[in-house]
């Protein structure tokens, strides 16, 4: 081998290891909030309590939904022949889905929210595949507390959650199969769920280990129940990646605090995806800048 | 030489071929766990092929048949075949496959790792590649080659042509990674991004100049310039298509679903890269069958085979 030929295989090769080596930096995916590990010390809280409530309000003009093609499976369209994107769902300015919980905070007597703990309820909640289509779209549960899952379709589904904090799972359901239980052991913010059967199908369940926590319905209303008179962090999220919003509140005995909120279309669609950096890089390679 | 075996070996290497584009489709709609059970799908052998399911388990179905076919190729070049280096390629051949197939069942099984999906769609490379040798090393041009005068002037044409095939296999892996690091509605990392645009500045930059090295010195031997010509123009259609399919990609996470633009261009940047990779290899094999090691002249290159 000469000379030259050293030359251009150690080029060749140091170009390609360099462009290895820049793929082998950290991607660091954070949690989506859901400051809830906490230890229990304190045991189950007894005493008054009050409810924070709100309404989720948006702000200009919502994107409108876009229609579903559901030909790869005929059953989806006969059952929901309008089936349409629902991740902004908007009546009268007032938004619905936006997953609203007690972050952190302190309970009047000093003692932190985390050191409390509640028994999950023992009553299942539903998650259901209905039109090739979740029902509902999100919802909250308690760590530990059952989650009934059901296929309402005459057509094969597979359930597939993607959490970060919670082992990853997925299951197949044919049409007739019977209900599957599940539960998650951990609190997660939130946990994605998926069809890879149709993968227009998404749903997010919340995972708290305390009940303090509501969906907003379509009246845009959401009401937080049974929380210990102190002082809060609240905050609501929504889905596509959309910066949380969070607020101080302060609940008293049997007090009513109110806690409104308000997402934008500036942010209604996905984050700013790190790719729309990428024209000004890749362009150049085109001659086109 | 025998005909008949070297018509199988392509037919196997274009059912390779046709299952790599079946393989990108079940990626680009996300149906790699369309079903959670392997190697049945939801626990049949013949399921109702709806949904993303008909990605999902029409890839199993070419898959099979593809093992089919390498079993029998197997046989057929142990019986006919008498260079000892090619039968021991055949049986290279079905263990890659074999192998392939668990590495397919473990995607399923351990939901989509990215190290095992990644090194699936690696393997699948590597498998066409085997294939495409064997159509090569079977063929009557392989057979019948003569040896060709290199000029003495830069470096031996083999070596460059190395350079460009590992080159072209690195761009695969961080391709594949890239591919399998993020679903069409997730943003793909940057700088796996960054990573692969390099790669292909890299692979431009290196197969272009020896595309363009064998046309200038070789011009005249279409056994070394079609194979050139092929690999130039499959690597400009190549830019094209990435450019196009970063452009989907991009749009992607705000589609309701996989859409068939970025579906169709995703998939065909994948069979373009595979068929630039197996082009190179072509030009690769015959540089190595036709001229010296060296500019000094070899005293084993293209001595004439027995068939």
């Amino acid at each position: 081998m000469n000379k030259q030929t050293k030359v251009w295989l150690v080029l060749s090769i140091a170009l390609s290891l360099l462009a290895v080596g820049s793929s082998c930096g950290g991607n660091k995916n954070e949690n989506a909030g859901g400051n809830t590990n906490a230890t229990a010390g304190a045991g189950p809280y007894s005493g008054p309590t009050g409810t924070i409530s709100g309404v989720i309000s948006f702000e200009g003009t919502p994107p409108a939904p876009k229609k579903i093609d559901t030909a790869a499976d005929p059953v989806c369209g006969q059952k929901n022949p309008n089936l349409m994107t629902d991740d902004t769902v908007v009546k009268d300015g007032k938004l619905a889905n936006v997953f609203v919980y007690v972050k952190e905070g302190t309970v009047d007597g000093g003692k932190k929210l985390a050191d409390y703990s509640w028994e999950p309820p023992t009553t299942p909640l539903k998650l259901d595949q209905n039109g090739c289509h979740y029902v509902p779209h999100v919802m909250g549960v308690m760590v530990n507390q059952k989650i009934q899952i059901t296929n309402s379709d005459a057509t094969q589904h597979n359930i597939h959650w993607t959490p970060k904090n919670n082992p990853e799972w997925n299951q197949s359901q044919p049409n007739g199969a019977p209900p599957i239980e599940k539960t998650f052991g951990r609190a997660e913010v939130l946990v994605p769920v998926k069809c890879n059967q149709h993968p227009w199908m998404r749903s997010y369940i919340g995972v708290l280990k305390h009940p303090l926590f509501d969906v907003s319905k379509d009246t845009g209303a959401y009401e937080i129940k049974g929380v210990p008179p102190g002082k809060y962090t609240v905050v609501a999220w929504r889905e596509g990646g959309v910066p949380e919003k969070t607020m101080e509140v302060t609940v008293t005995a049997n007090g009513a605090a109110k806690a409104d909120f308000s997402f934008g279309a500036a942010t209604t669609s996905n984050a700013p995806s790190s790719l729309q950096m990428m024209p000004a890089i890749e362009f150049p390679m085109l001659g086109k800048h | 030489m025998n005909r008949g075996l070297n018509r199988f070996a392509i037919l196997v290497a274009c059912a390779t071929f046709f299952l790599i584009i079946a393989g990108a489709l079940v990626t680009s709609h996300d149906a790699g766990l369309a079903t959670s059970d392997w190697p049945l799908s939801n626990g049949q052998v013949f399921p109702k092929m709806v949904g993303n399911l008909f990605w999902e388990h029409g890839h199993r179905m070419v898959a099979t048949t593809v093992g089919m076919l390498t079993i029998v190729l197997m046989i057929y070049i142990l019986v006919k075949e008498k260079r000892s280096w090619v039968r021991k390629l055949g049986i290279f051949a079905l263990l890659a496959v074999i192998a392939q197939g668990l590495l397919g069942g473990l995607t399923v099984k351990l939901m989509l790792p990215l190290w095992v999906s990644s090194a699936h769609a690696t393997l699948a490379q590597l498998f066409f590649c085997t294939t495409v040798s064997l159509a090569i090393f079977t063929s009557r041009s392989w057979i019948e080659a003569r040896p060709i005068e290199e000029e003495k002037e830069g470096p031996p044409l083999r070596y460059l042509c190395t350079a460009a095939l590992v080159t072209i296999f690195l761009q695969l892996i961080l391709g594949a990674t890239l591919r399998h690091s993020a679903t069409w509605d997730q943003k793909p990392p940057i700088e796996l991004i960054l990573a692969h645009i390099g790669g292909a500045f890299a692979v431009t930059l290196i197969l272009g100049g020896t595309g363009l090295t064998v046309l200038r010195r070789h011009k005249g031997e279409k056994f070394l310039t079609r194979p050139a010509m092929i690999a130039l123009s499959l690597l400009v259609v190549q830019l094209f298509l990435g450019v196009a399919a970063y452009m989907t990609r991009l749009a992607s996470p705000k589609d309701p679903q996989p859409l068939n633009p970025m579906v169709g261009i995703t998939v065909a940047h994948v069979a373009c890269g595979a068929l630039v990779f197996v082009s190179t290899i072509v030009l690769t094999l015959r540089t190595y069958r036709v001229l010296p090691a060296t500019n000094e002249h070899s005293t084993w290159a293209a001595r004439p085979q027995e068939s």
